[in-house]
């Protein structure tokens, strides 16, 4: 096993001292299927982490586990946590594309949807916009370093 | 159209230098079962969908390698970050290096340039899925054996990650295959 512990730890919730206003939406987000069909989906997180929100359709190799990320700091934990509910929406769009009439699914798609512009917004207004519509600061600051490309000094994202 | 989010789908972050990975890893930038290969494969193939379900399908997963496409090249500049001409001599990438520097440049392992035979378009909707198909079990099995040739897991990861991405893919295919195949195309 290569990576062992796993234990989900980059919410913003997990790093000490922050007290953010996003943090209980972001704590509120891990109980959205509690009212659904909890064996049929992975969370945002757990589906992130696996690359694959479906749990019938996750195949780990050789017995592998799946990278555990760790945020060195808020910037990093929020782009993290955007990067996550991105990718659920992503993930549940292809699925939807072919199961159109699939509401209990296109629901929580929804709910993903709402959290994510709530989540950009949060993060273009501290640190700098991730798409072009939400460069509205004084000063043009799309072109700014970090470009998720980059490594600065071992993390990226600082 | 695209619009760019200024994230990667899935965050690379590799701190250790390993030219012979980079060497490897290129292959999925620019192989014949790279991610550059599928996207583009599938961005042809969605106009030729007969239906909604297959463009939108199509249009989805090409869209989302087109972002894997900037993972693997992010790994591989991140893997040969500060490396001397030298090293990359020593590591088999002095081919590479002498023509493109530390630029990024899709070839195979092996150094041949990308090439568009690595997609196939047919237009017949069966035949073009199940190239599809093919295509993201090819690169499932690419995946594994560079999990198998690394032992960073800052490199294992991502790949991981991408791995598991085939798997899905492909499901999504076979459904939409299974889906056109019963409606008599």
């Amino acid at each position: 096993m290569l990576f062992e512990n796993n234990d989900f730890d980059f919410d913003l919730l997990s790093l000490s001292g922050l007290n953010l206003d996003t943090s209980q939406m972001i704590y509120n987000n891990q109980n959205y299927f509690n009212d659904m069909n909890s064996n049929k989906l992975y969370s945002s997180k757990e589906g992130f982490l696996r690359g694959n929100m479906w749990v019938n359709e996750y195949v780990p190799y050789k017995g592998m586990n799946y990278m555990n990320l760790v945020p060195t700091c808020e910037r990093e934990a929020l782009l993290y946590k955007i990067m996550e509910v991105d990718f659920a929406i992503n993930d549940l769009n292809l699925y939807l594309d072919l199961h159109p009439e699939d509401y209990e699914v296109y629901n929580q798609f929804k709910k993903y949807v709402t959290e994510c512009i709530r989540l950009k917004d949060d993060y273009s207004k501290k640190y700098g916009p991730l798409s072009l519509e939400e460069t509205t600061k004084e000063k043009y600051n799309w072109l700014n370093n970090p470009w998720p490309w980059d490594k600065t000094g071992g993390s990226m994202y600082v | 159209m695209f619009k760019y989010m200024k994230t990667l789908n899935y965050p690379v972050n590799i701190k250790k230098k390993d030219l012979k990975m980079a060497r490897y890893l290129l292959t999925q930038f620019g192989g014949a079962n790279s991610e550059l290969a599928a996207s583009l494969r599938y961005f042809s193939q969605k106009f030729s969908m007969p239906d909604e379900k297959g463009k939108a399908l199509l249009n989805d997963i090409a869209t989302e390698e087109l972002g894997h496409v900037e993972m693997i090249a992010t790994m591989v500049k991140q893997l040969t970050e500060g490396a001397s001409p030298e090293e990359m001599k020593n590591a088999g990438l002095g081919d590479i290096y002498s023509e493109h520097g530390m630029g990024l440049y899709p070839t195979n392992a092996s150094g041949s340039p990308f090439t568009a035979t690595y997609f196939a378009v047919t237009g017949d909707v069966l035949a073009d899925l199940s190239e599809d198909m093919a295509a993201e079990q090819k690169a499932r099995a690419v995946y594994e054996n560079l999990i198998n040739l690394s032992t960073d897991k800052d490199v294992i990861g991502p790949l991981l990650f991408l791995r598991q991405r085939e798997i899905i893919h492909f499901n999504r295919f076979n459904e939409l295959y299974n889906y056109y195949k019963k409606k008599g195309y």
